[in-house]
């Protein structure tokens, strides 16, 4: 195991809205090594973007962190000032967006947006400043990157904005670069060139990524360990190849089977996961899923389940792994044999 | 296995040109291509699936086919019946036959309205029950996308986005139509939600016997639903091939290079995959490449690719492509 560049622990970030407190985030704690990728999966709801908000420190009012930890390189920054954020900012943590045609301003170029960075965190004159922004278009594959750094971000199409973000997010070579559905907005093909300019990217610059997601076949491609997240909570936690072949808590089987899969030969139906996520203003006692699980026992809807380390670095929140709960073989996902 | 049943839409050489307003004072007048010069079969009970970048003209073409918009060329048949050209006044009985089921379940459920009204909507347009009758109907209809009762008196922003498609389909059985063109209807929704959506269908498939156009870009859940599937590329339909056949040996070589991007759910696959990524990006519809469109993207192009378009040819059994290499 590598060096921890980024460790969370037990973060809890509500919302306080006139309606009442909506835990967002309840309590979860994951860590990131250096030059590592990981993925934390869920579907909308589940807490995965207030999460890297968080980490950020971007949240907006009513948001706000209310408990827990959370340790860049050592330190606690869920009390840094604003401007001590500025500095780690954009400089060591760097952010992409889901939505790359509202996240660029459109009033200025593209080139002035790049350079900005660039001049705030490496103290660089404008010229020098251009230079390293051209350079940058370059290496995220833009084509003619002398022209088009004075374009404004209209003229530039879905797939080359998001790669002018990537070349923002990494003027500065952060260790950590967070990515929000990076590639939700965009074709498969340009999904495609856009993954693949990432993980060539990493390599490089030798950048630690979190990559959030719904898209599990995203995650199978880029990330070596899986946190998979469900009502503002941790369900499971693991490698890749532990999340997909072997996944331990029920959420995550429900969501494998849930997707239709090329890479199996036959047709099957669909098994779905009955119900509709939980509402985080009332978020339940028990675990978040037990509504929604074929699995739940009565202890499920009474006490939090704690983590089951399954395997080494595989944990999961599930009360089924209970020493004295009943064993019963599961259905799982995808077993291997199944796969041609 | 469906090529002895009943042809339910024919579509013939369908073009649809947008007008732009370009230059100063939008003096100069130009067209986006959107769908230019597409033909393809759906068979009654079958669920043909559309798929392609954006901007590659499928909603269009979905849209077209139950006249959302006016055609600007080409024929469009259902039932033997020519609704390409056919004047408004003529048409709204036949509306009946054909609905269709939106993206984006926010946007296409007036807000206020309520669930009743919606669904009841279409019912009365089309004076199929009144009173008594018409609620017993909503509420069947209700209780078909499996909602309850109860949800009739409330209001869009009650429903979860799962739910609210429910009723986007519930209005759209409402008139009991023949074919129902489904445009991305689960690209909006949850992981865990689509699969009961996707399930839903195939069941008032089965049970009400309709016709699926399935317009989607998500691939994996395209193969999954559709019987066959075309295959378009700005503005062109480039390959159709029953959705086994498609996957196993895709002919053309942007449908190969289509479903090579697709991210695969499996770490030990993915680690696997030649990465063979395709370049560069969709051209402009509204001055698109000579010859065969995708030449500018394509590794196999050749000298001939840029002269001549290639003609949409039956390569075997149905499965028909539009590429030189193969002639």
């Amino acid at each position: 195991m590598g060096e921890k560049l980024l460790e969370v622990k037990n973060l809890k970030t509500s919302f306080f809205t006139h309606l009442g407190e909506v835990q967002a985030v309840r309590g979860i704690s994951f860590h990131i090594d250096k030059g590592e990728a990981i993925g934390i999966v869920g579907e909308s709801g589940s807490g995965k973007s207030v999460t890297s908000l968080s980490v950020m420190k971007l949240l907006q009012y009513p948001g706000k962190i209310v408990g827990g930890e959370i340790l860049f390189k050592g330190k606690d920054i869920v009390n840094y000032s604003n401007n001590k954020m500025l500095k780690i900012r954009g400089n060591e943590i760097a952010m992409i967006f889901q939505d790359p045609m509202t996240s660029l301003n459109p009033v200025y170029t593209i080139g002035n947006q790049i350079m900005e960075v660039i001049i705030r965190h490496q103290k660089l004159n404008k010229k020098k400043a251009r230079e390293k922004a051209i350079e940058m278009l370059k290496m995220v594959g833009i084509p003619s990157p002398e022209k088009r750094i004075d374009n404004y971000p209209h003229e530039f199409s879905g797939g080359m904005r998001q790669r002018a973000m990537i070349a923002i997010a990494l003027s500065c070579e952060p260790d950590l670069l967070i990515a929000d559905e990076p590639t939700t907005a965009l074709d498969v093909t340009i999904q495609d060139q856009i993954l693949k300019l990432m993980k060539e990217l990493k390599e490089r610059i030798d950048t630690s990524i979190i990559l959030i997601t719904h898209d599990l076949g995203v995650v199978a491609d880029v990330c070596s360990r899986i946190v998979v997240m469900y009502g503002g909570l941790v369900m499971e936690e693991g490698s890749s190849r532990d999340i997909f072949f072997n996944p331990q808590h029920p959420y995550t089987m429900g969501l494998l089977k849930s997707i239709p899969r090329l890479d199996l030969e036959e047709k099957k139906r669909l098994i779905p996961i009955p119900g509709t996520p939980p509402d985080l203003l009332k978020p339940p006692i028990g675990c978040p899923f037990a509504d929604r699980c074929p699995y739940s026992m009565k202890i499920c809807k009474m006490k939090l389940p704690e983590f089951f380390e399954v395997d080494m670095g595989h944990k999961a929140s599930c009360w089924l792994l209970h020493p004295e709960s009943p064993k019963m073989k599961l259905s799982t996902g995808v077993r291997k044999e199944e796969v041609k | 296995m469906n090529n002895n049943k009943e042809v339910l839409i024919k579509v013939e050489n369908l073009k649809k040109y947008f007008l732009v307003k370009k230059g100063f004072f939008g003096k100069k007048l130009t067209y986006t291509k959107a769908v230019d010069d597409i033909s393809f079969e759906i068979k009654k009970g079958e669920t043909f699936g559309l798929v392609g970048e954006s901007g590659c003209g499928k909603t269009t073409t979905g849209r077209c086919i139950v006249r959302l918009y006016d055609v600007t060329a080409g024929n469009i048949f259902f039932s033997n019946q020519d609704i390409g050209h056919m004047k408004e006044k003529r048409l709204k009985p036949l509306r009946k036959e054909f609905q269709m089921i939106f993206q984006d379940p926010y946007a296409s459920l007036n807000s206020r309205m309520t669930v009743s009204d919606i669904i009841g909507e279409p019912i009365d347009v089309h004076q199929i029950a009144k009173g008594k009758e018409r609620q017993e109907m909503i509420y069947e209809l209700l209780n078909k996308v499996g909602l309850s009762k109860d949800h009739a008196s409330r209001f869009p922003h009650e429903f979860s986005g799962g739910q609210r498609q429910r009723i986007g389909i519930a209005r759209s059985l409402a008139v009991r139509p023949k074919f129902i063109v489904c445009d991305e209807p689960i690209s909006a929704l949850d992981v865990s939600i689509q699969a009961q959506v996707v399930n839903m269908l195939e069941d008032l498939q089965k049970d009400m016997g309709l016709t699926y156009l399935f317009v989607a870009h998500d691939l994996s859940m395209v193969k999954h639903i559709s019987d066959r599937i075309g295959v378009m590329y700005l503005g062109k339909m480039v390959e159709i091939a029953s959705s086994k056949e498609l996957y196993k040996k895709p002919l053309h070589p942007y449908t190969q290079a289509l479903l090579s991007a697709i991210p695969i759910p499996n770490p030990d696959i993915t680690a696997m995959r030649n990465a063979e990524v395709l370049e560069g990006e969709v051209p402009s519809p509204i001055n698109p490449p000579s010859g065969c469109r995708f030449r500018t993207r394509c590794k196999y192009a050749m000298e001939r690719c840029k002269e001549e378009e290639p003609k949409f040819v039956d390569k075997d059994n149905g499965h028909l492509v539009a590429c030189h290499l193969l002639e």
